[in-house]
């Protein structure tokens, strides 16, 4: 069979997959995301690597709703707080201090909670920012590979109040072509888990009898006014 | 009713859509870039906001192709020289600016046989745009991924009043809605974008086909394969172009 064909079928099966096994979480966590939104909170978003997609996908995002917010390595890089190669080869998901540098660069809020994105689970930093918030008493979500996660012995988990499985194999392989390894799919997989919290959460605030903050394609007409409307409330708190 | 269950119904079928539509263009997408490749190439891919998703997605892990670079649009100020005041202004958005894409073209070490990939979903964006006119008038092929149903419905914003897809060799219809947001609501607004979602199948499925090109041709395959010495060597190979 066609090779993209096959690509498309399994990213298929592994959708129905991701929604027959955990529909009930990603329904749960829309909710956890609401309730912290109603309260004024803020969801922080902070991916490891290729997490970075999923944090992509919920935060300021055209369809999306409005007050989360993104913890960005690059951020840092921009103002000189941290260095490119330091991204660059990896070592600083290594650095816990980063935590304390995310913490003075953003307007961080007692209300908010936490989602973090990693495929292993096990990058200090990224365990440092589910403690700091764990001890405050904030909400953690976070979404790994489950697979990866338990062959690498990670810990994430152990502080999050909810969890996503991106369902892919340890290393995430989708095809094989004789004995090459070709492609991935946790990302794609993930960004649809990240489409369906969205679609719950919608749901959420009209349950309650609440108007959405449904952002706009920024590449549609009069979308930069009704954004900014949603967004201009919380400060430097989102976006 | 908007839930989980509706986003997936739906996004299966537009699955089902994108490969039916485009599966020719991919193809077409994926000889271009062997092609490249055989030649010691490198993919240059650029897209701004969230189309820079699928750069990442296809680069730098197992069962990944070597020869892809990235141009970071945070490259403007970490290599360009941009004032980070100016690149992130919410008021005057870098992205739509004009003119201003050769310094970014500029900074990089781009060899003939290079081929470009650049993605937008609306593609009426100056960066993007004089990005693609510019890889072109150097004689390269481009291949835009887009959403025609976004740019067609949206006013030029380029002073050349084109849209991206205008200055593609080879053009992939993300198959998107308008507006990204997929899901109808009782309001105006509607949610749950998708471009994301159809970009990394695109372009997983066109690096899996390039790929299995390289392989019928004998090619000896630039990809990680998770071993260390092997995956240093071509990373090596690679050094300064990808």
């Amino acid at each position: 069979m066609d090779i993209k064909k096959q690509y498309f079928d399994l990213i298929k099966g592994k959708i129905e997959e991701a929604y027959e096994n955990q529909s009930s979480v990603l329904r749960c966590i829309a909710q956890m995301f609401g309730s912290c939104m109603e309260k004024q909170g803020v969801v922080q978003l902070f991916g490891v690597r290729h997490g970075e997609e999923f944090v992509n996908e919920l935060n300021y995002r055209a369809g999306g709703i409005a007050p989360f917010h993104a913890l960005r390595l690059k951020d840092l890089v921009l103002n000189e707080m941290i260095d490119q190669k330091d991204i660059d080869d990896d070592s600083i998901y290594n650095d816990v201090s980063v935590a304390d540098k995310f913490a003075k660069f953003y307007d961080l809020d007692d209300r908010d909670m936490y989602c973090l994105v990693s495929f292993y689970g096990n990058e200090p930093l990224l365990i440092e920012l589910a403690k700091r918030a764990k001890e405050k008493g904030q909400k953690v979500v976070g979404v790994v590979n489950k697979k990866s996660y338990d062959a690498c012995g990670g810990t994430l988990l152990e502080y999050c109040d909810a969890w996503l499985d991106m369902g892919a194999q340890e290393p995430d392989i989708a095809l094989k072509l004789g004995d090459t390894k070709i492609g991935q799919i946790s990302s794609t997989v993930s960004n649809v888990m990240a489409q369906m919290i969205t679609a719950e959460l919608y749901k959420y605030f009209i349950d309650q009898g609440k108007e959405a903050p449904v952002l706009l394609s920024a590449n549609v007409k009069g979308a930069d006014v009704h954004n900014n409307s949603l967004t201009d409330p919380y400060g430097r708190r989102v976006r | 009713m908007i839930d989980a269950k509706r986003f997936k119904d739906e996004i299966e079928t537009l699955l089902d859509q994108l490969y039916d539509s485009q599966c020719d263009n991919i193809e077409a997408a994926a000889k271009a870039i062997k092609e490249c490749i055989e030649k010691q190439g490198v993919v240059h891919v650029f897209g701004s906001g969230h189309s820079v998703g699928l750069g990442i997605d296809i680069k730098n892990r197992v069962g990944a192709l070597v020869p892809i670079h990235i141009m970071e649009m945070s490259d403007f100020v970490t290599k360009g020289g941009v004032p980070v005041e100016v690149f992130m202004d919410k008021k005057d958005i870098f992205e739509r600016k004009q003119g201003v894409a050769s310094r970014l073209y500029e900074l990089y070490d781009i060899k003939p046989q290079d081929v470009f990939i650049v993605i937008s979903n609306s593609g009426i964006n100056g960066i993007v745009i004089d990005i693609a006119d510019l890889a072109k008038k150097n004689g390269h092929k481009v291949i835009i991924i887009t959403s025609m149903k976004h740019t067609l419905a949206e006013g030029p914003r380029h002073p050349s009043g084109k849209k991206l897809y205008e200055f593609g060799d080879i053009v992939i219809d993300n198959c998107g809605p308008h507006g990204d947001a997929l899901l109808e609501t009782e309001g105006v607004a509607k949610v749950c974008s998708v471009s994301s979602i159809c970009n990394n199948c695109i372009a997983q499925a066109m690096a899996a086909r390039v790929i299995e090109l390289l392989k019928e041709d004998g090619f000896e395959l630039p990809v990680l394969n998770g071993d260390k010495a092997h995956d240093e060597a071509l990373i090596k190979k690679y050094e300064g172009r990808a």
